[in-house]
């Protein structure tokens, strides 16, 4: 299967290891043997219609930036939408950061993808966050799969679990922890008293919050990950402006203090119920199997035979969105393979 | 402020002073409303358009020269009576001569290939709202509004490739028209948008085909959320019947969709049901309304009319020119798919079905189609069907025919309803010749003699007391 890779940063960088590693493996287990024929990044692209072999990508890496420098097989200031038109391949898989004001430049790299026929593995959750119904419709409408397990629960699949293990019967609502960020500095607020600029500051020390934080401490980053629920398991044609939005910036040490008093702690929790989508703080009883600490994420599918079913996982990293990539090719090369055949 | 999207149709723009009048309404409510519009090509641009582009096939340049001075002409004079402003009636003026020109290469284009394909066909129909929308704007920007001018595909309407009656992904096609017209919503800024046009993913010219500009209208109505769709035409709504036939006709304050779809019989006077598909479904209030007596409310189609509008006979409705075809044959009795292979053929020739009706004995099928296909049905069929074994004995045709229609939502499961139509037909010492109810029961129809229609319709309508609605 041919891939081309469009973004080159950690996540970018964690796909092609993951690929490279055990790669008799994946061949031997899955009869998947994908081949990287192109890398595209802010500067340029590196383009081998045959392949990188595991030793250059490898190389690539080490190498470090700029990528198009290379003097074999590098195309300097080739755009990502140039090589994603020009270069054959199965599957563009979507790894560049973020952006929730207009989802570009993901939204134009998913819909030219879509256009020549190529199916898309995404982490970015900007586009689907803003454009998701309408992605969903374009990749039906092109006879193509988009996948995206690496943008909710990448270390916890979360999405395959709820449309999978749980087809058939009826999800009535969902209830989650999906921003590990947040839920350390609630965690800590609540259990050691730190105020939450020292939680904060010291999460950032730790590398657990962005430099920038407000797309966690906002809620925005949950409220991705909600509206990527809602689409995905409960088929509602959401986008982020639907979403009411209540950070934690205004959860006080009083207020979790309070709270434990009635043995209950404050997390922030995203919903999805048959009238309301939300992201904001609400109380949790400490039994509650979704009130976990730390940078965990846990979720509840409230469901209507098999009652509630909680799944507690990591939240993303690096590699564990990486591996969500590998899940996602796994499963495209899977449908393609009964397409091709049937 | 309350959103509304205002479609104004072909007679609606059919003149300057037509124009100015649809500029001084969208200016009336622009002080209540965020207003989107959509226009319709002139009156008749459209039909001429599609004339020329098979003319063109043939080859003859001289007659592009001169259609499209002709239009240029049309448009300038629309021009000239719809702006006062000469600096404004210069822009559009210099808009539509470049438009004509692009026009004029094309039809020469399609002169020297000789072929007209779909794509290319719908590339030049839609040039009657491009040329239309520019005047538009112009007269409303002369009325000191802010607005601005866009074909469908700017607007961001995306359909499927299908040529000539295209549908509009329409996920995708609210992610895109949000984003460009809200934020000029937002603004102030009142748009103007091509109906009947849009574009498929590439950016290819597409035409949305039957539903037309009303299809347009209620495809934004659905992206920007807004509270009403109105539809302004030459009429003042949707009446019990055609007042033509029946000088006391009345109009009908308010319909269900169901209802409204069912009355697009009517002609172009209703509907199609095609444009109602989507505003149906977030149940968007449509309400149509004449240009030329803005003061009338007009025709409101909801999802739940109000309980006085529940009565149970809505409106009565006669199609003319249209023709009953018999197919006979003992050897369809019995044989599973027998009804199939008459409606393949006749589907494979682009003849419609209007109506069907065959009895259990099954030894016999009535249709109705259009009267001019007559001859073509009949002979298809004969050379496909009948012969030695085959499925058809014998066809026969009654080509003096109308159907009637008797409509309402509120018909379903009304105990009686049937015979009290029927006694009434029969009352006229009318014979009826076929009959047809849906499981719906939104409608029933049935067929007697053309000379007879009008007054089976007078009768039905005076015993239903619609006079009196």
């Amino acid at each position: 299967m041919r891939i081309i890779l469009v973004g080159y940063g950690v996540v970018g960088k964690g796909v092609t290891t993951i690929l490279a590693r055990r790669y008799m493996e994946k061949i031997a287990n899955y009869g998947f043997n994908p081949k990287v024929v192109a890398i595209a990044d802010v500067d340029g692209a590196v383009i081998n219609a045959r392949g990188f072999s595991a030793e250059k990508l490898e190389k690539f890496k080490q190498k470090g930036y700029p990528l198009s420098a290379d003097p074999d097989f590098g195309h300097q200031g080739m755009s990502a939408l140039e090589v994603i038109e020009s270069v054959e391949a199965e599957v563009v898989v979507e790894v560049t950061p973020v952006n929730i004001k207009n989802a570009e430049p993901a939204l134009s790299y998913i819909t030219k993808a879509f256009k020549t026929g190529k199916h898309v593995v995404t982490t970015n959750k900007g586009p689907l966050a803003l454009a998701m119904p309408a992605l969903t419709e374009l990749a039906a409408h092109n006879n193509v799969f988009l996948r995206f397990s690496g943008t909710v629960g990448g270390g916890t699949p979360m999405l395959e679990f709820a449309k999978r293990c749980l087809a058939g019967d009826k999800i009535l609502a969902i209830k989650g922890i999906l921003n590990g960020t947040t839920n350390y500095i609630l965690s800590e607020m609540g259990q050691n008293c730190i105020s939450f600029q020292d939680v904060l500051a010291n999460a950032q020390k730790l590398g657990y919050a962005e430099r920038e934080p407000s797309m966690d401490i906002d809620g925005f980053d949950t409220a991705c990950k909600v509206v990527i629920l809602s689409n995905w398991v409960m088929g509602k044609k959401v986008t982020l402006k639907d979403v009411n939005i209540t950070g934690i910036r205004e959860v006080t040490l009083e207020l979790l203090q309070d709270a434990a008093k009635r043995y209950s702690t404050i997390k922030l929790i995203g919903t999805v119920e048959d009238k309301e989508v939300s992201v904001k703080p609400v109380e949790v009883p400490w039994a509650n199997p979704l009130c976990v600490s730390g940078v965990l994420n846990a979720v509840t599918f409230q469901t209507e035979y098999a009652a509630d079913q909680t799944l507690i996982g990591r939240g993303a990293g690096g590699i564990e969105t990486a591996n969500a990539v590998l899940r996602d090719l796994l499963d495209i090369r899977h449908k393609l393979a009964s397409k091709l055949l049937s | 402020m309350k959103k509304v999207v205002m479609k104004f149709g072909g007679t609606s723009v059919g003149t300057g002073e037509n124009i100015r009048q649809v500029a001084s309404i969208v200016t009336q409510y622009s002080k209540e409303y965020k207003i989107t519009v959509v226009v319709s090509a002139l009156a008749g641009v459209t039909n001429k358009l599609l004339e020329i582009a098979c003319q063109a096939k043939k080859g003859d340049e001289k007659l592009v020269k001169d259609f499209t001075n002709e239009l240029l002409q049309k448009h300038k004079e629309a021009v000239e009576s719809a702006i006062v402003s000469k600096p404004l009636q210069k822009k559009v003026n210099q808009r539509i001569e470049e438009i004509i020109a692009e026009l004029g290469k094309i039809l020469t284009g399609i002169c020297y290939v000789g072929e007209l394909t779909p794509k290319s066909k719908d590339y030049v129909v839609s040039f009657g709202e491009r040329l239309s929308a520019p005047i538009v704007w112009g007269a409303i920007q002369n009325n000191n509004l802010e607005t601005q001018c866009f074909t469908g595909k700017e607007a961001g309407i995306v359909t499927d490739s299908n040529f000539g009656e295209a549908d509009p992904l329409m996920d995708f096609t609210v992610h895109l028209v949000r984003e460009r017209l809200e934020p000029l919503l937002e603004k102030g800024v009142i748009p103007v948008v091509t109906g009947f046009i849009a574009a498929n993913q590439d950016g290819i010219v597409t035409t949305v085909g039957r539903g037309g500009s009303d299809y347009t209208a209620t495809i934004l109505g659905v992206a920007l959320e807004v509270d009403e769709v109105w539809i302004w035409t030459d009429v003042d709504g949707i009446m019990t019947t055609d007042p033509k036939l029946v000088t006391t006709a009345k109009l009908l304050p308010q319909l269900s969709y169901q209802e409204a779809a069912e009355m697009a019989i009517f002609g172009a006077k209703a509907m199609h049901p095609r444009a109602l598909g989507p505003v149906s479904k977030e149940t968007i209030p449509v309400r149509i309304r004449n240009t030329f007596h803005p003061e009338n409310v007009g025709t409101l189609i909801t999802k739940e009319p109000v309980a006085d509008a529940k009565q149970v006979v809505k409106a009565v409705a006669m199609i003319k020119n249209v023709a009953m075809l018999n197919v006979n044959g003992a050897a369809m009795v019995g044989a599973p798919g027998s009804y199939t292979k008459v409606f393949e053929i006749l589907g494979r020739n682009n003849i419609n079905i209007m109506m069907i009706s065959a009895a259990a004995s099954e030894a016999n099928i009535s249709m109705i189609i259009k009267r001019d296909m007559v001859s073509r049905a009949i002979s298809n069929i004969e050379i496909a069907l009948s012969g030695l074994g085959g499925l058809v004995s014998e066809v026969t045709v009654e080509e003096d025919v109308a159907v009637v229609a008797v409509i309402g939502a509120y018909m379903k499961g009304n105990l009686g309803l049937a015979s009290k139509v029927f006694a009434i037909v029969a009352k006229k010492g009318i014979n009826i010749h076929m009959i047809a109810q849906g499981s719906s029961e939104l409608n029933i129809s049935f067929v007697v003699k053309e000379k007879d229609g009008i007054e089976v319709i007078k009768a039905i309508h005076e015993e239903f007391s619609l006079d009196k609605a």
